[in-house]
Order: C-alpha cells, then structure tokens, then sequence
C-alpha cells in the first residue's frame, strides 16, 4: 500500500499532473476566499476544463479545488470577518477579533497550519481505511448494496434542512428524475414522454450544474443593488508576516486538541452531508466545551482557529473515504467528483481501488500534496486574494452561467444538455424558496439507478422481502436508517421545542 | 387556504400521480417478471405520498396556529432581476444553436452583466464589452481549441 502511495506521490510530481494539481488548488483558495461563492460551485466551474484532461489529471484538479476550497475561506474570515464559505464560519468568531487586535498574520497562519495539519491527518486515515473498508464493501450483495444506498439517503434527508417530510420529499424528487427514460436493468423504454432524449435518461451532472449553481447565483441575485468594496475593508497597514515555528508550535502543543476536532472532521465528512459547514462548528463548540478556559472563545483564542480548520479539512479526507470506499459522495463537491469519474468510463464503488489503483492512489496523493500547495498558495497570494474578493458580482455571474453552458454542452456535445441545465436551474431555486433542501435530490438523483438496479437483482434472486432485514449486515444498514430517521425526528421535535418555549415566553 | 409547503406537498402529489398513470400501459418483459414499471410505481407513490403528507401537515399546521403579523420587517428581495437574469439565460440557451457559441455567449455576458448593474458611469459601460469580449474568446480558446469541444455554430450565423 505505502509502496503504491509513494509512486502516486512521485508520479504526482510530474509537470503534467502538478500543474492541474496547482492550478485546482489556486482555484479552489480563490474560489473558497470569495464570499458567496461556495467550493461546490468552484468546482462546477472547474469541472468543465478537465474535460480534456486525463481522468488522474482532472481528478488531481478536483482534489485541488476541495482542499484548496476548504482553507481559502479562512482568509476573509481572519483578515475581514467574513467566512468565504460555510466551513469557515467558526473561524471568524476567534480569528477576526485576534487579527482586530493587531495579530493578523497569527490568526491567519494558526488556520493555514491547522488547515494543513488537520488535512494530514484526514489524509492518514483517508489513505489507511479506504481500502479495508472497500474490502468489507466487496462482499456486499444486492440487498446490501440496496440497503446501503437507502441508508445515505435517509441520513442525507433526516439531517438536512429543517423538515424531515421535506428532506424525504427531495430525495423522493431526485428518485423520480432517474425513473424517466429507459429502465436500468433491461433498458425497456418508459415515462420518456415523447422525448426522444429522455430515454437515455437525465444526464447526473447538468441536474446537478443546475440546482446548485442556479440556486447559488439567483439566491445572490435577489438581494443585488448593494455594492461590495470588501477589500476596503482591509486595514492597509495589516502584516501578515509572522514567526512560523511559533505559530506551529502553538498548534503542536495543543495535540489533544488537534487530534480530537481532526476526528470530529474525519467523522463528519464519512457521514453522508452534514459537511465542513457542521464540521467547524462542532469542533468549535467541542473545543469550547473541553477547554479549562471556555470564556476566552471567541475573543481571539487560538484554540477556537486551531480547531475549526482542523475539523473542516479533516473532513475533505472523510468525505473521499465514502466516495472512494462506497461510490456514494458525501457532497456536492465529491458528488462532481463522481461524475468526473463517470465521464471518464470509470466506475466507483468498491471495486474502485483494486480495479484503478493507479487513480485512487493518485487521488490520495494529490489530496496530501495539495495541503502544502494550498499554504504556499496563501503565503504566497493572500493580499491579492483579498483583492479579488471585490470582483463585482455582477462582472462574476455572466461567466459563471457562460461555464455552466459550456460544463453542461460538453458532455454529450450537444444543446439537450444545455435544456436538462435550464429546467434543472429553475427546478432547483423553486426549491430554495420552497425551502426543500437540495442535497436529498442530488443524492437521489446519483443513487436512483443503483438502488432500483440492486432492487430488482435482489428480488430475481430471491422473492422473499424477509432477506433485506435477516441478512446481518443488510438488516444493520436499514436498523441504522432507521435509527437516523427517529434521531432526525428527535432533532427536529427538540428543535420545534424550543421555538414553541420561545414563543410562549414572548407572549408573556 | 394552504401555504407554500401545501402547494410543494400539492404539486408533488399532482405529478407524481400523473406519472404514475402513464407506467399503467408498460410491458412486463419475460426475462425480468417484476417489469420496468415496479421500481417507478414504487418511488413515484412513495413521492404522491409525502406531498400529500406535506400538503397535510401545512393544513394542520395552520388550523393549529393561524399565521401571526411578522414583527420583523421583511428583507426586499429583487424578484424581478431575478426572473429578467433567468430570462436572458432562457434567451441565451435559445439562442446559441442559432447564433453560435461565440455571437450568444458575447451578447449574453454583455446584457446580463448590464442587467445585473447598470452602468452609470463610462468605467462599467467599458467593462460590459470587454467582459463579454474575454470570457468569449477566452472559453472559446480553451474549450474548442484546445479541449477539442465542438461548440455550437449558428445555423443563422453559419459562425
């Protein structure tokens, strides 16, 4: 394995893959830096020039983008108090008021460290478990295979949103998209609706393009009028230089520390959805919880930085472990991803790493070589950074839905994807101002073949409905779906609780 | 009266049943007995019913707790732009095989980037254009050129 791991590192060194590599991972900080821009919708935009690309090659972009992406945001939130995305929102709470008091290049070094260091150790447990637990995965038969992807789903739609039913109702909605077209097993035509394009079926990626990006943008849109000027918020005379073996040594100091919100990452990230943006906060409010000194938080101590980097790094290595050991993303980002491979002809899923070692160990190692790209990026560019945050929105937008066009265009060469991305663009702002959470669709969408697929094989196999619970590991994933509809029904009924406890108090 | 979430609950209910009517008439095939439409019977019942449990819930809801006056005023959202920058895309996508990647892309970077700000001063005027022009030929270059992805050409334009 470590063999493996060690070619992948050197071959990675290779002009034609670090550059893509490096160029990912600029993006990725620019794109992470920029508020309102989400690493989901950076990775959109790169996704379309890795086209041409060899998949390692893309993928290496990709990679780049993710953690470049889930660091770049630490950049506003230290120096202008605004999270570039949500994974980094934890981080304004210290790093904003230690950069006001005059440490501005501390709180940004404290992140980019804890960034990197979390990453690293996202990265031991991303390069140690992925291949036993696709080993454990290839055993899996169709009804666990049925049950497993039912599982993603319920957690994916139990703890998005605010709405359990809603969160059931896209999923639900992403499962109807994959019904259109001909049938997955036997590829007999049905609900084409006289479409003749449909029956091929909806293309994954411009449903995806769409929603997300659409549902980004026009969400910006609604409140334009104001005007930005970000940088000139920037204190001219606010050094960033800083003494590195301080600032490393204030982290490596505080191992506990590291280790327990890096886990909290990793752990977050291997659960289907919740993502960096909970990542940081749970590590945030771990972090509080644990510290002798609680009431220091948010005044500009460096554990609140250290553990809200560490934790939404850390968790990019979770979130490749389920892509890579499952073939089932645990985010938009890594749903991209997928459909990266997709569009290379190659399968994820279990057999993923012992059927393309090549690639996966060239993802793990891009994904370690990115972290040190990803500080030198900073070190390198974050005063130019802030500068680009004041791109106008309305200069960024056109060329944003221009690359949408151009993502969507290229994938069959044609314009019915260029429709699938429109229909798909008004479909998912609809649901944003319905409130129905976005990632259930997405994940029913990507899941829907799969799980009629190994619906039906189970069921030519053996009638009998009985299997999916009395096979032991299938029985265990649905007990688990199960178990994380009645958390989420508990979550929510808390959470409804104390809304109504408030309301009573106001009306006193 | 239903709220938003009854008119979800209500048009996902609507169209999952209608869907699920045109999978009435589909062949069973011998080799695979359960047939194409068991799997989409399935999931689109399973969606008539968590609309109709959405449109439920909101009914309930506001019998429970008629909606109150909103104490906090309401933040301006610019529908409006919106549904012109959905238009302008709609127009762009209509557009492209017609025109061309290279005309449509120009004239739709160039309007939406005046929509979404209209130039009062001759420095945005200037940036339109340019805009327009470098995202143009810049996509142009990478896409068509280099990653060999035949953009479209204008069947008015033949460009």
């Amino acid at each position: 394995m470590y063999g493996l791991l060690w070619d992948a590192l050197v071959g990675l060194l290779q002009i034609k893959y670090l550059l893509p590599l490096v160029i990912g991972t600029v993006a990725g900080v620019v794109g992470g830096a920029l508020p309102g821009v989400t690493i989901t919708m950076t990775v959109i935009i790169v996704l379309p020039f890795t086209f041409g690309l060899d998949p390692l090659q893309g993928l290496a972009a990709m990679t780049g983008v993710y953690v470049g992406g889930s660091a770049g945001g630490l950049v506003t939130a230290t120096l202008l108090g605004i999270p570039g995305t949500p994974s980094s929102v934890a981080t304004t709470f210290d790093g904003f008021p230690m950069a006001k008091r005059g440490e501005a290049g501390r709180a940004m070094w404290l992140g980019v460290w804890a960034s990197l260091f979390g990453g690293l150790i996202g990265g031991v447990f991303l390069v140690a478990a992925t291949g036993p637990l696709a080993e454990f995965a290839v055993a899996f038969g169709p009804w666990e295979f049925f049950s497993l992807f039912i599982l993603a789903l319920s957690m994916v739609a139990g703890l998005v949103g605010r709405s359990l039913l809603k969160g059931f109702l896209s999923g639900a909605i992403g499962l109807v998209v994959t019904v259109l077209g001909n049938d997955p097993v036997m590829g007999q035509p049905r609900l084409t609706l006289g479409i003749e394009f449909l029956e091929g079926g909806v293309p994954f990626l411009p449903v995806l393009i769409g929603v997300f990006a659409f549902a980004q943008i026009m969400a910006d849109v609604e409140k334009m009028g104001g005007r930005g000027g970000l940088a000139a918020a920037l204190d001219r005379a606010m050094t960033l230089s800083v003494s590195h073996g301080k600032v490393v040594w204030e982290i490596l100091s505080r191992p506990a520390l590291l280790m327990w919100t890096s886990f909290i990452g990793v752990l977050i990230g291997v659960l289907p959805a919740v993502g960096g943006s909970a990542a940081n906060m749970m590590a945030y409010d771990q972090a509080k919880k644990l510290s002798r000194h609680p009431e220091r938080f948010g005044t500009g101590t460096p554990e609140g930085i250290i553990a809200s980097e560490s934790a939404n790094n850390a968790n990019v290595g979770g979130s490749l472990v389920t892509i890579m050991a499952f073939g089932i993303p645990g985010d938009a980002v890594t749903a991209v991803m997928l459909g990266a491979l997709t569009i290379h002809g190659i399968q994820s899923g279990p057999l993923f790493i012992s059927q393309n070692p090549q690639i996966a160990y060239g993802i793990f190692a891009a994904y370690l070589l990115a972290h040190p790209i990803m500080a030198l990026v900073i070190a390198f560019g974050a005063r130019l950074m802030l500068r680009v945050v004041s791109v106008p929105k309305a200069a960024l937008f056109p060329v944003v839905l221009v690359l949408c066009v151009v993502g969507a265009y290229a994938l069959g060469n044609n314009m019915s994807t260029v429709y699938v991305l429109l229909v798909f663009g008004l479909l998912g702002y609809a649901m944003v101002k319905v409130d129905l959470p976005l990632a259930p669709l997405i994940l029913g969408v990507i899941l829907g073949d799969q799980i009629e697929t190994n619906l039906i094989r189970a069921l030519m196999t053996d009638a009998d409905l009985w299997l999916f619970v009395t096979r032991p590991i299938s029985g265990g994933l649905l007990a688990a779906s199960v178990a994380s509809i009645v958390f989420a029904l508990w979550q929510h009924w808390r959470v409804e609780g104390r809304i109504r406890d408030i309301e009573e108090a106001s009306d006193f | 009266m239903i709220g938003r979430d009854g008119v979800t609950g209500l048009v996902a209910c609507a169209a999952s049943l209608a869907l699920f009517w045109l999978t009435i008439g589909l062949e069973k095939n011998p080799l695979v007995p359960i047939g194409p439409g068991f799997y989409p019977r399935l999931v689109l019942g399973i969606t008539a019913a968590l609309g109709l449990a959405l449109l439920v819930a909101d009914v309930l809801r506001r019998r429970a707790r008629p909606r109150a006056a909103s104490a906090a005023p309401a933040v301006r959202l610019n529908y409006a732009l919106v549904a012109l920058t959905f238009a302008a895309f709609g127009v762009y996508v209509l557009l492209l095989p017609l025109l061309g990647y290279r005309v449509a892309t120009f004239l739709f970077v160039l309007g939406c980037s005046y929509l979404l700000e209209p130039p009062r001063r001759a420095g945005l005027w200037l940036r339109g254009p340019v805009l327009a022009a470098l995202t143009t030929l810049a996509t142009y270059l990478i896409f068509d050129d280099y990653l060999a992805v035949l953009l479209p050409r204008g069947s008015w334009t033949g460009f």
